[in-house]
């Protein structure tokens, strides 16, 4: 059991090496870590360079200032330096780092300086750290430098040291990402002689906050920041270490916070102090707002507030989530629970009298319930805590005016009434009239007017009703008595009367939205097709947001709207690269991102079971999206992600078939082929070697039959070469009709002849109209698809005798073909032209080869005709194949024959 | 001499219309069918000696003749097939056909295919004493295989096969038949077995093994002993 233990530690965790995995991908990221401007970091990481550039190594500088310093300007010398991207930026021209440059060039180390640099508006990125970001996951190695007072969650820390308030700020998770941290240190006296001697560059318009930041207190204690932070670092690297390698050691475990945050002032305190005490405890955090169930109005206001919030605490690494709940202290320790959480914190401000007197604080309600948990208590500086917030408008303006007057007017009813009442038969207890009407306020006009219909109330009653009357002085002591008693039934079922009210409309509008939610799907349900859930998505959001949409799919590899919100939205440059920028690393992008913020829409992906098979975008006015539209929108996108998902799925099972139904084609095409192919080359064969092998014991007669068959055979064959080579060119597209002048007499007759060659025993008769003018056409293919015709009469026409006609139809001519055999079924008219397609003979057996009629269409289109068929064609039975070509010119036949009719023989 | 009667069953008249004449010469009485169900009733009213069956009849499969046949006769059956119908070659020869012509055939492989079919049936599966040829000498009764008077030795299973082969001499015996008739019905479908044995056995039987002339590979379908 000992040993097993053993074991179980001694195995390395898992988590460690998937991290060490993840990273051997990832470019490493190197940061020089300095104190103070002028420490030595760029010299630092350009000697460094240097040296490596001298073994070999492809070291590029990306963006190195040098601010005029001549040693660093030297050492950048025999370094490569990438050209900078000029960018306009309020009318002045920016030299700023190439991101696609240095992506393009792709060196081993590249050198970016300044980590905390924020881009001009318009970069790809807001801030430098995400270019580095990108660098990193392109596997680009980078090294970088920073000074102790950008980092995040050392900035109030920072300003309360120096006075100086740093505007730009790196995420803490940047420098704890980081696989190297180099500290650049010197003492700061030293430092503060350099600063003399003008060896540290400083922009000349700070110089007075300059002086106030170099003083040798706030550098030494910038100095220990510094300094302990690698010593975190050089920690951490050994926990890294040790658990990699499974070696047992004494790294903290377990530890979780849970934050609790607002929109006020307070939080973002309580964030920093959280931030700190996490790292200082190695532990995960996470960042939570609670909201109530039954407060339905955010004011937007308190959303940027608390999305600012959510937004520092994730730059510090930590996780960040909302809840909804009721009872706060209650949501807290389920959400404690649910984390395995090991600590709280939460912030708390000096309580007013009234507070402390009337009701629990939530530390105190906290600590009360939360066993084994440890609280933390922020509290707000002198300054801050002096600055209280208004407290939270849960009314708009508008309604308090209007909850006002429902309340004076109930009093007013309900005095009234109660006058009236007492005229008429007095009432002991005429309190219950008001009390009537306090909660008559409390359902139209909320809790305002409840709690002003309850004072009123308690004030009319005693004007009122009790002695002596018409004033507001009491004569009877047990009367006071019952007027507090009155003034707080009033207060307690006005306000339970509101709350109810408020929650069934809240109620209401939730079961709205859900029901919109489920109409949706349920609509999204029934559509298969890729276009109807798209424009479902975005009608759905278009209604529930009141906002732009716009829905792109991937389209031959790139992009393409697909559908969008008005219909006339168009997406620019900066639009379409945060929407390509969302499929690639499926992420939101675009405005209130950390990424191209300049768009105008916020890109979602719509993530489906088997990958990204789109884009969402959501114009951004402004404000983000409150709490309820957040829901939706997820809810939405999801639901989209799987319909398309599924289409997507559909899409392919019909190409599948299609395939499918292609290789039974192809199939059916070989044997086919190879039936007709091999009948008469069996029968040559057999009929040459009989000849060969029982000649000279057969008759004459069988002789000669056996000769004939083998002629007839092959001609037979040569005509169904004939048509698959015919076919083949169709198919190929390589059929060049020639578009002479045709004589369509000739034709006919060339044809009926050659067939009654092969057939001499059918009868086929012709008639052809004196006044046909010439066709366009190719006389070789015409005569190839009446012959065809004239083939398809024989086998399939009974024993009738098989008619062909010409005539003028307008300008146009029409051929036509016409047997009295069984005929075709009307929903057959339109597959004989199939290829392929074979009516059976009445034993079943397909006779033909199924090419005859598609070639003739095929032809027959080729030169610009139609071709179709008719049945019954006479007398209620046969076939008749028309061919029409359409007005080919002016040119008549110069000598009209007359009707012509080839009896057969 | 009594001719023999054959049965050609066949729905294309151009194969009857050569077959007919040519097996007349040959010096054959022929019947014609055009279809399985006329077949059948040829069989039981006009007693041919032969039935020669193209698989692909306009009523029925040719296997359903061959199949229904089998009930209640074991006249012999020669196929006449495509090469892309190659499993319903080896389907109606496990059913019981005796042996297949591909298409386009000459004449002379179907006579001898014929006279093969025919012998066997006038022997009435006698077994001979001794079987010969190619200079390969195989005597049942005594479980000897001698080669130019050498005496050969074989395990029981290459025997086995051996025999099962000479017995079929000059038809083809389908892998399945070989497999359960040697190794039982459970390794029907082990052909890498039969490959394995054949290989073995020509090694000792055949002059020249890489040119087997005794036992002839039937490519996808079975083995054939050549019988002279």
């Amino acid at each position: 059991m000992a040993e097993d233990d053993r074991n179980e530690i001694r195995r390395p965790d898992p988590d460690a090496l998937l991290a060490l995995a993840e990273k051997d991908r990832r470019g490493k990221l190197t940061v020089f870590l300095g104190m103070a401007p002028g420490v030595g970091k760029t010299y630092a990481m350009l000697s460094r360079a240097r040296r490596l550039c001298a073994e070999g190594i492809d070291v590029v500088v990306g963006l190195v200032e040098t601010h005029g310093r001549s040693e660093t300007a030297a050492l950048l010398e025999t370094l490569e330096v990438l050209p900078r991207r000029r960018a306009a930026h309020r009318g002045r021209m920016l030299e700023e780092f190439d991101l696609d440059g240095a992506l393009v060039r792709r060196p081993r180390i590249l050198i970016v300086d300044e980590l905390a640099h924020s881009n001009p508006e318009g970069s790809r990125h807001p801030k430098r750290h995400q270019d580095i970001e990108e660098l990193l996951a392109a596997g680009i190695e980078v090294w970088t430098a920073l000074n102790i007072q950008h980092l995040e969650s050392l900035a109030d820390l920072v300003a309360q040291i120096t006075g100086v308030t740093v505007r730009e700020r790196v995420p803490d998770v940047v420098l704890k990402r980081a696989d190297e941290v180099v500290l650049v240190d010197l003492p700061p006296t030293e430092l503060i002689e350099r600063l003399k001697e003008g060896k540290v560059y400083l922009p000349d318009s700070a110089s007075r906050a300059v002086d106030r930041f170099f003083r040798l207190g706030n550098l030494t204690a910038l100095r220990e920041l510094a300094l302990r932070r690698t010593a975190d670092r050089v920690d951490d690297q050994m926990v890294d270490y040790l658990k990699q390698n499974a070696i047992d050691g004494p790294w903290a475990t377990g530890e979780r916070l849970i934050v609790c945050v607002g929109s006020d002032d307070l939080s973002e305190k309580v964030v920093r102090v959280a931030a700190r005490l996490a790292s200082g405890l190695n532990a995960p955090w996470l960042v939570v707002s609670i909201e109530r169930a039954d407060r339905e109005v955010e004011t937007p206001e308190r959303l940027r507030g608390i999305e600012a919030i959510f937004r520092l605490a994730e730059q510090l690494g930590a996780e960040s989530r909302r809840v909804i709940g009721q009872d706060f202290v209650d949501e807290i320790l389920k959400l404690a629970r649910r984390e395995h959480a090991t600590q709280i914190v939460i912030g708390t401000r000096p309580r007013t009298v009234f507070e402390r007197l009337f009701a629990r604080s939530l530390p105190d309600a906290l600590s009360a319930r939360a066993s084994g948990l440890g609280v933390h208590l922020v509290t707000p500086d002198k300054a801050e805590a002096k600055r209280r917030l208004p407290r939270q408008v849960i009314w708009p303006v508008q309604g308090l005016l209007r909850s006002v007057l429902v309340g004076l007017g109930f009093v007013t009813l309900t005095t009234g009434v109660g006058k009236v009442i007492d005229t008429i038969m007095p009432l002991p207890n005429i309190s219950l009239v008001f009390l009537l009407g306090v909660l008559g306020s409390a359902a139209l006009g909320g809790y305002v007017s409840a709690l002003l219909a309850a004072l009123l109330s308690t004030l009319a009653y005693n004007f009122f009703f009790i002695d002596p009357l018409y004033t507001f002085t009491i004569a009877a002591p047990h009367e006071v008595f019952a007027l507090f008693v009155f003034l707080a039934v009033a207060i307690v079922s006005g306000g339970f009367a509101s709350r109810i009210r408020e929650q069934a409309t809240i109620a209401g509008t939730r079961a709205t939205a859900l029901q919109s939610l489920y109409d949706f799907s349920r609509k999204l349900a029934g559509t298969a097709k890729r276009d109807d859930a798209i424009w479902l998505a975005v009608s759905q959001l278009q209604l529930s947001l009141k906002r732009s949409v716009v829905f792109l799919l991937p389209r031959q590899g790139d992009l393409q709207m697909a559908a969008a919100w008005p219909p006339d939205t168009e997406l620019d440059v900066t639009d379409m690269t945060a929407a390509r920028w969302t499929q690639d690393r499926r992420e939101a992008a675009g405005a209130g991102t950390g990424t191209l913020p300049n768009s105008r829409f916020q890109f979602r992906p719509l993530l489906g079971p088997h990958g990204i098979v789109g884009v969402c975008g959501v114009s951004h006015q402004g404000d983000g999206l409150d709490l309820n539209a957040e829901r939706s929108l997820t809810a939405v996108l999801d639901q989209t992600a799987i319909a398309l998902d599924r289409a997507r799925l559909a899409d392919e099972t019909l190409e599948q078939a299609a395939r499918l139904e292609g290789e039974r084609y192809r199939e059916a095409l070989l044997s086919s082929i190879s039936h007709d192919l091999r009948t008469p080359l069996s029968t040559i064969t057999g009929a040459v070697t009989s000849l060969r092998e029982f000649g000279e014991r057969m008759e004459p007669e069988s002789r000669q039959d056996l000769l004939q068959s083998i002629e007839e055979e092959s001609g037979r064959m040569s005509r169904f070469v004939a048509n698959l080579l015919d076919m083949t060119r169709i198919e190929a597209g390589t059929l060049k009709p020639k578009q002479d002048w045709v004589d369509v007499a000739d034709v006919v007759q060339s044809a009926v002849e050659r067939t009654r060659r092969y057939a001499p025993a059918r009868l086929i008769e012709t008639g052809i109209a004196p006044d046909l003018p010439l066709i366009r056409g190719d006389s070789v293919l015409i005569g190839q698809v009446l012959f065809n015709l004239l083939d398809n009469a024989i086998k399939y026409g009974g024993e009738e005798a098989i008619k062909v006609f010409a005539r003028r139809d307008g300008p146009a001519v029409i051929i036509s073909v016409t047997d009295m055999g069984r005929g075709i079924p009307p929903e057959d008219l339109d597959r004989v032209f199939e290829k392929f397609y074979r009516r059976g003979k009445p034993d079943g057996r397909a006779p033909g080869t199924g090419l005859g009629l598609s070639i003739a269409r095929g032809f027959v289109e080729a030169m610009g005709g139609t071709i179709h068929a008719e049945s019954p064609a006479l007398k209620k039975k046969g076939t008749r194949i028309v061919m029409r070509f359409p007005d080919s010119g002016t040119v008549t036949n110069g000598s009209p024959d007359e009707p012509v009719a080839y009896p057969g023989r | 001499m009594n001719l023999s009667r054959i049965l050609v069953v066949d729905d294309e008249p151009q194969i009857q219309r050569f077959l007919r004449p040519a097996l007349t010469a040959a010096g054959y009485d022929v019947i014609e069918a055009g279809t399985g169900a006329e077949a059948l009733k040829a069989v039981a009213t006009q007693a041919p000696d032969l039935v020669i069956l193209d698989l692909g009849l306009p009523d029925m499969d040719g296997k359903e003749v061959i199949a229904n046949l089998r009930g209640w006769s074991d006249l012999p059956v020669i196929i006449l097939s495509a090469r892309d119908r190659e499993t319903e070659k080896i389907a109606a020869l496990d059913l019981g056909a005796d042996d297949y012509v591909e298409k386009p055939f000459g004449i002379g492989e179907l006579t001898a295919r014929i006279r093969t079919a025919l012998r066997h049936r006038n022997k009435a599966d006698a077994i001979p004493a001794v079987i010969e040829t190619d200079g390969l000498t195989i005597d049942p009764v005594h479980r000897l295989v001698s080669r130019a008077g050498v005496s050969l030795h074989l395990t029981p299973k290459e025997y086995d096969l051996l025999l099962l082969l000479a017995r079929h001499a000059g038809r083809v015996v389908t892998h399945r038949t070989l497999l359960t008739s040697v190794w039982g019905p459970a390794h029907a479908e082990d052909l890498q077995y039969l490959r394995v044995f054949i290989g073995q056995l020509r090694q000792k039987i055949e002059k020249n093994p890489t040119d087997p002339r005794i036992v002839r590979t039937e490519p996808g379908v079975g083995y054939r002993m050549v019988m002279e």
